[in-house]
């Protein structure tokens, strides 16, 4: 692998690849975007779950991690100070994407004043909540959704990909609630989210393990970057990030807890390394992206 | 009307006239190609045979970059002409994820082809119209077009490889060409109706 100090020399060479990598959502400011993606999801994951719960430090953090994603993502923008214009949602996953982020924020905020002012069990706490989990919903739909319509990057083009990032969110939620447990137990639902965790981790490696065979036997970009992911230039965030510190380690820790109880810190060391999967699974999928080969000849 | 065009491959022979007029024309900077061309070698000696591709954007009949756009600022003329309102764009680069041409180009921050000696008065005055944080792309020479003349690479070109004209007008150079000798889009499996037709080498 060649390393460029200069992206303008680092650009002219993918541009004589067959298969171009896509580098605008993933290196230099593209990170943020990983970032945002990546928070989201584990922001409306976790607002899920704690509301469901009435766990409110859960419910707090979550809107925090939701409002740090909004920030990644405005960061990322090239022109941010027009973030307003991006509501155009009738064709667009990303316009669709600012409006439930948005949607999540305020009815999260709202339901929270209406609860801490006792008006919890009121008709109007359930429709404010029924919004936020609406807003967390597209939230967690609109990331594999905004990759999957991408024609032009054919690892993308994938309708598991709106699939592998529900069942990513749903499990960053688990996981960010983890987080909690040595300082504040969960009590009653403590083995619950144990066992929803695990399950959503095991159901998201089954995902992964289902895209990549697919695209490994489909076109040839796809299997170029499948091939990146697997014995290339993406293989070390694939291999550590994903497949060790994001899979075999939680699963071992909650295989290992089914059987003899582990402790509170070892539960939230699950929650922290299937953090880490996650982010790492959205690097990886964005990296090993590459562009439709429009001459099919091997450089 | 709808604006479109056809590259015969069979008279490109690789000069980059067309690249190179291009960016004469928009001034775009260093790391943009609104026009460029592909080259590729197949086959192992003595049986070679080197591939010229031209590329830009196809200005496609159903562009994807359009239909991802989040602000609108992607949109398609009444001729066809697919464009960037550049003050509109948030430069979230969607659109070119969605491209499956590559014809988009984000103009990060403003840089010079001679680096530490800072612009030329060429530079100067042409980096001028391109605002940072944004998308570019190749917009048929919109500008050309309305003063009745041909885009800079059709009229560029040596080997006159390049025909443009009215794909809706059926007695055009570019639909008789497209009909008499079997012009193809590129990637017409995408569905995106490119205007934009090679015919073969």
């Amino acid at each position: 692998m060649r390393v460029f100090a200069d992206p303008f020399d680092r650009l002219m060479d993918d541009l004589q690849e067959t298969a171009r990598p896509q580098r605008e959502w993933v290196d230099g400011r593209g990170l943020l975007l990983i970032a945002g993606h990546f928070l989201s999801g584990v922001g409306a994951g976790g607002w899920a779950f704690s509301s469901a719960l009435g766990f409110l430090p859960g419910e707090i953090t979550s809107l925090v991690v939701v409002g740090l994603s909004g920030l990644a993502h405005l960061l990322f923008l090239g022109r941010p100070e027009r973030f307003w214009r991006m509501v155009r949602i009738r064709t667009s996953w990303v316009g669709r994407g600012f409006v439930g982020l948005n949607i999540l924020m305020a009815a999260g905020v709202v339901y929270l004043v209406l609860r801490a002012a006792g008006l919890g069990g009121s008709g109007l706490a359930s429709v404010v909540w029924g919004l936020s989990l609406l807003g967390a919903g597209i939230v967690m739909l609109y990331k594999g959704n905004v990759y999957a319509v991408c024609r032009a990057i054919p690892f993308w083009n994938s309708s598991l990909l709106p699939v592998l990032y529900v069942a990513y969110a749903l499990r960053g939620g688990t996981a960010l609630l983890l987080l909690f447990l040595p300082w504040t137990p969960l009590s009653a639902e403590q083995g619950l989210i144990e066992v929803l965790e695990l399950w959503i981790g095991l159901s998201a490696g089954v995902c992964i393990l289902f895209y990549l065979t697919i695209m490994a036997n489909s076109s040839v970009g796809a299997k170029r970057s499948v091939e990146d992911l697997l014995r290339g230039r993406v293989a070390a965030a694939f291999y550590v990030g994903v497949v060790a510190v994001g899979f075999v380690i939680p699963v071992a820790i909650g295989i290992l807890n089914a059987v003899t109880p582990v402790s509170m810190g070892a539960l939230a060391l699950v929650g922290v390394a299937s953090l880490v999967g996650d982010f790492y699974v959205k690097y990886a999928i964005a990296k090993a992206g590459r562009y439709l080969p429009h001459v099919y000849q091997a450089r | 009307m709808r604006y479109g065009m056809v590259i015969d491959l069979k008279r490109c022979f690789g000069c980059y006239g067309c690249q190179v007029s291009c960016k004469a024309e928009h001034a775009t900077p260093p790391g943009v190609f609104f026009a460029r061309v592909v080259k590729r070698e197949s086959g192992t000696y003595p049986n070679v045979r080197k591939v010229f591709l031209p590329l830009l954007c196809m200005h496609c009949e159903t562009p994807p970059c359009e239909a991802v756009c989040p602000t609108g600022a992607t949109s398609k003329r009444p001729d066809g002409i697919v464009d960037v309102d550049r003050e509109v764009c948030v430069g979230c680069r969607y659109c070119m994820q969605a491209c499956p041409y590559e014809a988009r180009y984000f103009h990060a921050k403003t840089r010079y082809y001679f680096g530490a000696q800072g612009p030329t008065e060429y530079e100067a005055v042409g980096y001028a119209k391109h605002p940072t944080g944004v998308v570019m792309k190749c917009n048929f020479c919109a500008h050309r077009l309305e003063r009745g003349e041909e885009p800079s690479c059709v009229l560029t070109c040596p080997t006159h490889a390049r025909t443009f004209g009215d794909l809706d007008d059926p007695q055009s150079e570019v639909s008789r060409l497209i009909k008499e000798r079997g012009g193809e889009p590129l990637h017409p499996e995408l569905g995106t109706g490119p205007s934009v037709y090679y015919l073969p080498a």
